[in-house]
């Protein structure tokens, strides 16, 4: 048994044990916790391929009949090879997030460079990929080794959700079982009846002597079995583009299978997001309808982010205010990519304490009262009564420029919208009397008139004549007249 | 010169002495906010208290409710501290304030009581403003009376859990769970306020302190209930 001579280049591998069920059990909410097998074949014919914990130690290949006798609760599930596809591109993109050198090696195991990547920084992104794979719904299990072969054995004998580093390599493989090295049958039914059953009983065997009875297939096991196999990786490009779309069968009509959906692939578009080193300043939501209608829209992200949680909450806010007329049959989920904000708060900032809060209330807000209700006012540059318009709310108060010119005088106005009609009699060509459905009664002092108009080059002039009131019974008012008309536009409050 | 310490142990140290060189500079503590009228803020020992929901009741029309609003957007905007209304007759005329004092605003234009519940509810709980005004007046009173108390006390706890100065106005008195009550008792008179300066008239502004309840942190307020009629 020889060890390799160097130990960089490192590898890591990144492994989803029982990768098809796992795949299937992420795609469907009503499996966790339940007995679940992945059965191959039909029939009679179908076996136990892969089994959760929960089946009490179902061996692969146990015929489907004899696993349902021995555990009756047991739900039999078949491949989902779009929820394997999906799963295999979020742990790439879990990958990604590590070294952009990265090996799709096979169904459910990743392959990556780690050359010139900084140890501690490796650890600990592995254990954030390793949490963020887990909050998705899978385990993932992680080796580090000099070559990617170790690096696979290593994520194959490690326990649930953790990393092992192979730092001796002998003394590593040598109590690995010798199923590890992947022996043809013939070479392991062989293997066993001279009584070998690890790895390290394999490579204590001189290599010529096994390739003198078994060739070249024994040599290369044995080669396999002293981790001395390396390989240049067959690298795979990062993702360009970041979004996802997925189908319903059947077309779904309620929230809760569309949130877990979305949440699936918002998980997985923030995670390759995160691998291109970019963050999501943009989502755009397509659902296609049943009826073959479609439903679009965009959201702009408050502040660029690359967690999916704010991602959600402003879906959530929109989603639960949307009606459609059909089922939804499919969903589409598009992320724009963008540079990370980078800024440092001034000292004496009065910045936004939490803005992710701050926007994800004011889209639950625009939910619930409408999106042009809310906002901050604005005057427009005119002297037309009631003339603003609400805009998006800033960041940063800004601090005060300068003092009014003209500090405004008498109680404020609380306007009535819309404004009463009432009728006015005059006495002394000063307003003596209101006759309306809201407001009536003597006037006790009256100011004005106050004359406004503008505009008057164009068909929408307007003209304005108004008072300030005050009645018998208590109580300011501004009454204005337009054209012949009288109507109590607010109270001097 | 002040002398400056060579290490400053802390960051708290040193945003300290950054304070005391430049008093100018430093915000508010938080634990009040000043609404700019004089009888209201010494009324409540300095301010809205934060984290505490208070109740300021107009007896009549043109009691100054409205004015009050106005000097609590000229305050807190003084202060670059963020303002949220909750307009529940949509009666807010941003025409009626210097044009300066909006920007720290967010002004929510409501349609009924359901509406002004929810938006409360969401602003309350957020984090980022200094106060929360919500404006209740105009509302008609068989709608308010209708609502549960119940969803008072959830206003006041989820205000005790928040950061902000919650300020509820309405046209007699209704929230069971206010910390404090004002009053706002007199009338403007057209001749008196019809040409005064906005400033002049918060200042004259008189307001009684109607009640005060519970854990309220105004300066010598008894901390149980106590009902004083005006």
């Amino acid at each position: 048994m020889s060890a390799p001579a160097v130990e960089m280049p490192r590898f890591a591998a990144l492994r989803l044990p029982d990768f098809r069920l796992q795949a299937v059990r992420r795609s469907d909410p009503s499996l966790a916790g339940k007995p679940v097998a992945l059965i191959l074949g039909a029939g009679r014919t179908s076996m136990v391929a892969e089994a959760s914990p929960e089946a009490g130690g179902l061996e692969p290949g146990c015929p489907a009949i004899l696993a349902v006798a021995r555990c009756p609760a047991l739900i039999l599930r078949e491949r989902d090879v779009e929820a394997e596809v999906e799963a295999q591109r979020l742990l790439i993109a879990a990958a990604f997030t590590l070294s952009p050198r990265v090996e799709a090696t096979e169904g459910g195991l990743c392959t990556i460079d780690l050359q010139g990547a900084a140890s501690l920084a490796t650890a600990a992104g592995l254990r954030a990929a390793g949490l963020a794979l887990a909050r998705s719904g899978l385990d993932l299990r992680a080796g580090l080794a000099p070559t990617p072969l170790l690096a696979s054995y290593a994520a194959l004998r490690t326990g649930p959700s953790a990393v092992l580093i192979v730092d001796d390599a002998p003394s590593f493989l040598a109590p690995l079982p010798l199923a590890f090295a992947a022996p043809s049958p013939a070479c392991a039914a062989l293997l066993a009846r001279w009584g070998i059953a690890t790895l390290g009983g394999l490579t204590a065997l001189p290599k010529a002597g096994i390739a003198g009875r078994l060739g070249s297939v024994g040599v290369a096991l044995w080669e396999r079995a002293a981790g001395e196999t390396t390989r240049p990786l067959r690298l795979v490009e990062p993702a360009r583009t970041f979004a996802a779309e997925w189908r319903y069968e059947p077309p779904v009509e309620t929230l809760d299978p569309l949130f877990f959906k979305l949440r699936r692939y918002a998980e997985r578009l923030a995670l390759e997001l995160q691998g291109a080193g970019m963050v999501a300043d943009a989502l755009a939501l397509t659902l296609l309808l049943e009826n073959g209608a479609e439903h679009r829209r965009e959201f702009r992200l408050p502040e660029p982010c690359g967690d999916p949680d704010p991602w959600m909450r402003i879906l959530h806010a929109h989603l639960e205010t949307v009606r459609t007329p059909a089922r939804i049959a499919s969903a589409r989920l598009v992320a724009s990519p963008a540079r990370p904000p980078q800024k440092q708060d001034g000292l004496f900032d009065t910045g936004l304490t939490d803005p992710h809060a701050f926007w994800e209330n004011l889209a639950r807000l625009a939910a619930v009262v409408g999106e042009d209700r809310v906002g901050t006012p604005a005057r427009l540059d005119t002297h037309r009564p009631d003339s603003f318009e609400l805009r998006r709310p800033a960041e940063t108060v800004p601090p005060v420029t300068e003092q009014a010119v003209h500090p405004e005088c008498g109680p404020a106005l609380r306007r009535f919208r819309p404004p009463w009609p009432v009728r006015v009699a005059f006495a002394d060509e000063r307003p003596s009397r209101l006759e309306g459905e809201c407001l009536r009664g003597a006037v006790r002092t009256a100011r004005g008139p106050w004359h406004l108009s503008g505009e008057w080059w164009r068909p929408e002039a307007w003209a304005v004549e108004f008072w300030h009131i005050e009645m018998e019974g208590g109580g300011l008012y501004q009454i204005g007249r337009t054209q012949d008309t009288w109507r109590v536009e607010g109270m001097l409050d | 010169m002040l002398p400056f310490p060579r290490t400053p142990a802390t960051a708290a140290s040193l945003r300290q002495l950054l304070q005391d060189r430049f008093p100018e500079k430093a915000r508010p503590s938080g634990g009040e906010i000043l609404t700019g009228v004089a009888a209201i803020d010494e009324a409540l020992g300095g301010g809205l208290p934060a984290r505490r929901v208070t109740e300021l009741v107009s007896a009549g029309p043109s009691t100054g409710g409205q004015s009050v609003l106005a000097r609590l957007l000229a305050s807190t905007r003084a202060a670059r501290q963020r303002v949220a209304l909750v307009d529940g007759a949509d009666a807010f005329d941003p025409s009626c304030v210097a044009p300066d004092t909006l920007p720290h605003l967010v002004w929510v234009r409501i349609r009924g009581i359901g509406e002004a519940l929810a938006a409360a509810d969401i602003l309350v709980r957020d984090g980022n403003y200094a106060a929360v005004a919500i404006d209740l007046r105009g509302i008609a009173a068989t709608a308010l009376r209708q609502v549960p108390a119940t969803l008072w006390y959830r206003l006041q706890r989820a205000t005790e859990d928040g950061v902000s100065a919650v300020l509820i106005q309405t046209e007699f008195p209704l929230i069971s769970s206010a910390a404090c009550r004002l009053l706002l008792p007199t009338p403007f008179s057209l001749d008196a306020a019809g040409c005064a300066p906005c400033a002049r008239l918060a200042a004259e502004l008189p307001a009684i302190l109607n009640r005060t309840r519970g854990r309220a942190p105004i300066h010598g307020a008894p901390p149980h209930e106590e009902e004083a009629v005006a």
